[in-house]
């Protein structure tokens, strides 16, 4: 059995359907790509998982259990953490402070301990000078900090919306990397939105394709890149 | 400013409040009990300004003080008079009205946010007075209620009890700010979504943020009672007791303990000063000031201070620093370290 099961998941925003009738599995290990075209529903989706907001239909189960409607703390506390594609740091913590929070609150850790642990995260991230503002950070150290503000709430289940998207690169292939050694050392099972094919590539064993907010293909990278839907739907002529 | 500072600063600070009744026996200068009735005065409103920013620390701005603070006074007075409290536990009842009002409330309010939250807080605040108002003979109706007896007639007695609200306010407000309650305020602040995805229960740290904080403006009324023997409805919920509170947390720097006290004793003595040279005229300077802290400080004098002592320690360690957030960061030394990292 999977550790997340979304069962017929629909969302609607007054007429417009943003995510519709979505069924999939995910579990520990596993790294599910999640591609389409802008407003196709992909960040809609992640906020349905992370229970931003209530689905108008459907189901969603997290190791057995109906959370559907469960409040996003909640969740978070459960094991679904997740980041976000317009970054959110606290901006009034410093980085170990915003670090911290998950541990704290979906962890119920002392602050000692917390304290504690969180240094541990950022120096296994490479997280130096931790009392920092977070305006003072490079866009590199404030993507590792959201990634670790999400892994200290001890996740099973990560889900990283566009994390890549305003590095470099260099910084990219480091960001991959890292995000690699989470998944493998930790056995997190991750959901990962992004428009950076390559990123696709390198990372995910399996991808799920969303197109008006439904489900059009699903499989390998190499089988879902090559499936002509795929194609005219999002990818273009560019492969 | 670290902690152990802001401790010690505190504890000065407080010792001095003690000297001061023993200070106006013991000289003529500054005896009498005029400078006890100002301080007492101070005092109530110290513990309003604080409480005001324990609340305000999660974003939500408050402007029903003065509703809270008025359900206190008549909770203390109808304690005493109805139920027969001795004074010092109608003080206590006076908070724990508040709060259980506040509790009630909130479970509907505070799914508000920004100025609907603010404007019904307002509201409430006039619901309040109109009730007390037509309460009839329980409330005294819109002449309210007289204090046949009062915990003490003497000046020093009546200022440790107004130092007591300030005790209270002081205490809970370094809770806040000394446990994870301050995290988790700051990250509503910050960020809801990013808070609750990481786990924090945005309603319950609300509650217990407008409960409490209820609680002071409660005690204070209570307090309030005792220095003035009366409850009346136009006084008890008048919107001073929302606006100069909130003047004083802008004019001292808000997201603090210190900031707010310092701002209710500055503005404190600037307004009884001015009173007696220019009736009314306080009010003028009261919104010139608040209108030049807004423009120019939006930190406040605390935070002006903080930022200034976060900077020179900056220069002294190379670089590495607490950052405290706001306009006047960050300072010219961070810049300068920060860009030869990356260089």
């Amino acid at each position: 059995m999977a550790n997340l099961e979304t069962r017929a998941l629909t969302k609607r925003f007054g007429g417009l359907v943003a995510v519709n009738d979505v069924s999939f599995d995910l579990s520990r290990g596993e790294i599910l790509g999640v591609i389409g075209p802008n407003g196709a529903g992909k960040s809609t989706f992640i906020n349905l998982v992370s229970g931003i907001y209530p689905p108008t239909s459907g189901t969603i189960h997290f190791n057995g259990r109906d959370v559907t409607d469960m409040e996003a703390h909640r969740r978070a506390a459960l094991g679904i953490a997740r980041t976000f594609q317009l970054i959110h740091p606290l901006e009034d913590l410093d980085v170990l402070e915003n670090v911290m929070i998950g541990f704290l609150f979906a962890r119920r850790l002392s602050r000692k301990e917390a304290k504690r642990q969180a240094e541990a995260l950022c120096a296994s991230m490479e997280l130096e000078d931790l009392h920092r503002g977070v305006a003072q950070i490079t866009m590199l150290e404030t993507k590792k900090m959201e990634i670790a503000h999400a892994l200290a709430c001890a996740p099973e289940l990560l889900f990283l919306d566009e994390v890549m998207a305003g590095l470099n690169a260099e910084e990219t292939l480091d960001l991959i990397g890292l995000v690699k050694t989470i998944a493998s050392r930790q056995n997190i099972g991750m959901g990962v939105v992004e428009h950076v094919m390559g990123v696709i590539r390198e990372l995910t064993h399996r991808v799920i394709v969303l197109e008006n907010g439904a489900i059009i293909a699903a499989g390998p990278y190499e089988e879902v890149v090559n499936d002509p839907r795929v194609r005219e739907a999002y990818l273009g002529g560019a492969l | 400013m670290n902690s152990r500072s802001g401790i010690v600063i505190g504890a000065l600070v407080f010792a001095a409040a003690v000297c001061l009744p023993l200070l106006s026996r013991s000289l003529p200068a500054i005896a009498g009990p005029y400078p006890l009735a100002v301080a007492r005065d101070i005092f109530v409103y110290l513990a309003l300004a604080v409480s005001w920013d324990m609340l305000f620390r999660s974003g939500q701005v408050s402007f029903g003080i003065a509703g809270f603070f008025g359900l206190g006074i008549y909770g203390a007075a109808l304690s005493s008079l109805r139920f027969g409290f001795p004074a010092w536990l109608s003080i206590l009842a006076a908070g724990a009205f508040a709060a259980l009002v506040a509790a009630l409330f909130g479970l509907v309010i505070l799914r508000l946010r920004a100025i609907y939250f603010s404007i019904t807080t307002l509201a409430l605040a006039e619901i309040f007075r109109i009730i007390f108002h037509n309460g009839g003979d329980f409330t005294g109706g819109a002449e309210g209620l007289i204090m046949p007896s009062l915990i003490s007639n003497s000046d020093s007695a009546l200022y440790w009890v107004a130092l007591s609200a300030v005790a209270a306010a002081v205490l809970a407000s370094s809770w806040f700010e000394r446990s994870k309650i301050r995290f988790a305020l700051t990250a509503i602040r910050n960020n809801e979504l990013q808070a609750k995805s990481s786990g924090i229960g945005i309603f319950k740290y609300l509650m217990i943020a407008f409960v409490v904080s209820s609680f002071i403006q409660g005690v204070a009324g209570g307090v309030q009672l005792q220095i003035y023997g009366a409850a009346s409805p136009d006084d008890s919920f008048d919107t001073n007791f929302t606006l100069l509170p909130l003047a004083m947390a802008l004019l001292g720097g808000v997201h603090s303990t210190a900031g707010p006290a310092i701002g209710a004793v500055i503005l404190g003595i600037v307004s009884e000063t001015l009173k007696l040279k220019i009736p009314y005229g306080h009010l003028v300077v009261y919104g010139i000031i608040i209108v030049v802290v807004i423009l120019f400080m939006p930190n406040g004098l605390y935070g002006l201070w903080r930022g200034r002592t976060a900077r020179r320690a900056d220069a002294g360690r190379g670089g590495e620093r607490r950052h405290h957030g706001g306009p006047q960061e960050p300072g010219p030394g961070t810049v300068g370290a920060e860009e030869a990292r990356r260089g």
